[in-house]
């Protein structure tokens, strides 16, 4: 099961949010390269990056740092936050990010959806953040009546290969992931998802690879040193 | 009656929606009993497989022998063939002449192959019915199947090398990737093997 490291942008730093709060932040370092580059070293293949600023704004507001995480690093980059646009699609890629991921936008707009995975293919991944099984829009801001099921049926068959699904009560809160949730979604689907939100031990890691998930999307527990990336890693079959 | 077969390491739950989602019944079953149809869904390891397979290989083989149709996905194709190199040496079901093996490394290879690939079809019967050259499906596996008739590969992809993506010989099929994970295109593969 592949295993996604994050690092959450915000001002050109790597913070974290609890639960999508954006005033319960915490800095974790002012030089997310660094933060790369440490979880290349420690055999991360993929990482999983959000512009904050951008996911409150509605465009990709931490370019700079992005292009620079890309430049000093080997392994995929994946970035979610403010892309609500084939143009912004396109300028992350074009900075050298292996995928980019879309969320909100995608819920109201399905022309833009259609677009995005003719275009771009597998290049192209669909956030779909919930709250009690209700998708949140807007940086988490917002929470819509569209069951996150529903979104996640739409998308397929607007083409689109791959899901990151994230519970966002259990985000930053390192209380395990919810699996029921995944399963619930990854029923109703015939694409590959990936899990993120409430991975805080290296248990959490092995109950996600027992389930039909792809990878998972570990963060404050990595920040916080529940475990280091290289022992989740190891915790389960490649 | 189509069967899943369950033989305890495979993930039979995504694969029984699929079919079920396609509008047909399908039953999860550790024999072939009242099968008109099989499914052989896989995950893990050849040896481990094998040897969950080995007291059911005599009862497959004769159901594939009297011409009813058979499917094997992901390692489930890799146990049709022969053999496999796969931590060690192990002999499988047999049913297509050929064998497993791993996937040559090369820098910069990426092995497992995990992702979306595109597929360069062969022929059009089949798994290969309605197809669309260079349709991606959805690929996870460390090792290929090398068939002793190079006429009986339907597709092929490309990871490092070119290899078999999907295989008809007579009435045996296989994917190597997940029809049940690959979207639309993985459906409709689904639905030609099911309506065969």
């Amino acid at each position: 099961m592949l295993i996604l490291p994050a690092i959450d942008l915000r001002g050109g730093y790597c913070v974290r949010l609890s639960q999508g709060d954006y005033a319960r932040e915490t800095i974790y370092d002012s030089d997310p390269v660094r933060v790369a580059l440490d979880f290349e070293v420690q055999g991360g293949q993929f990482l999983h990056v959000v512009d904050l600023d951008g996911a409150k704004s509605g465009i990709p507001e931490n370019l700079d740092a992005v292009r620079a995480i890309v430049r000093a690093v080997r392994m995929k980059v994946e970035v979610g936050g403010g892309v609500r646009s084939l143009e912004s699609a396109r300028a992350l890629l074009d900075v050298g990010v292996a995928r980019v991921v879309v969320g909100s936008k995608l819920v109201h707009d399905p022309e833009l959806a259609h677009l995005l995975f003719t275009e771009l293919g597998d290049r192209v991944v669909a956030g779909i953040d919930a709250r009690d099984g209700k998708v949140a829009v807007s940086g988490w801001t917002e929470t819509s009546s569209i069951d996150a099921v529903d979104l996640a049926e739409k998308m397929v068959s607007a083409g689109c290969r791959r899901i990151i699904l994230t519970d966002i009560e259990r985000d930053g809160m390192l209380t395990g992931p919810n699996l029921e949730f995944l399963e619930k979604v990854s029923a109703a689907v015939n694409i590959p998802i990936i899990q993120s939100g409430g991975i805080g031990s290296l248990d959490h890691i092995r109950q996600v690879a027992g389930s039909t998930a792809e990878g998972v999307i570990v963060g404050r527990a990595l920040y916080e040193g529940k475990f280091l990336l290289h022992e989740a890693i190891a915790a389960v079959p490649a | 009656m189509i069967t899943i077969l369950d033989y305890e390491i495979n993930n039979l739950g995504s694969v029984a929606k699929a079919v079920k989602h396609l509008g047909f019944e399908a039953q999860c079953r550790r024999d072939l009993q009242g099968a008109s149809k099989l499914i052989v869904p896989g995950v893990g390891a050849f040896g481990a497989a094998m040897e969950k397979l080995m007291p059911m290989r005599d009862e497959i083989r004769a159901f594939a022998a009297s011409g009813k149709p058979v499917l094997g996905i992901c390692l489930g194709m890799q146990l049709l063939f022969d053999s496999s190199e796969e931590l060690g040496e192990f002999e499988g079901l047999g049913l297509l002449p050929g064998r497993v093996r791993y996937l040559p490394p090369a820098p910069g290879l990426k092995i497992p192959n995990i992702g979306w690939r595109s597929l360069a079809y062969r022929r059009s019967d089949g798994l290969g019915n309605g197809a669309i050259d260079g349709e991606q499906v959805y690929f996870v596996h460390s090792l290929y199947a090398d068939p002793v008739d190079p006429s009986d590969v339907t597709a092929t992809a490309t990871h490092g090398i070119q290899f078999t993506a999907t295989i008809q010989r007579g009435n045996v099929w296989g994917a190597q990737f997940h029809p049940e994970k690959s979207g639309a295109v993985g459906l409709r593969m689904l639905s030609k093997f099911l309506a065969c």
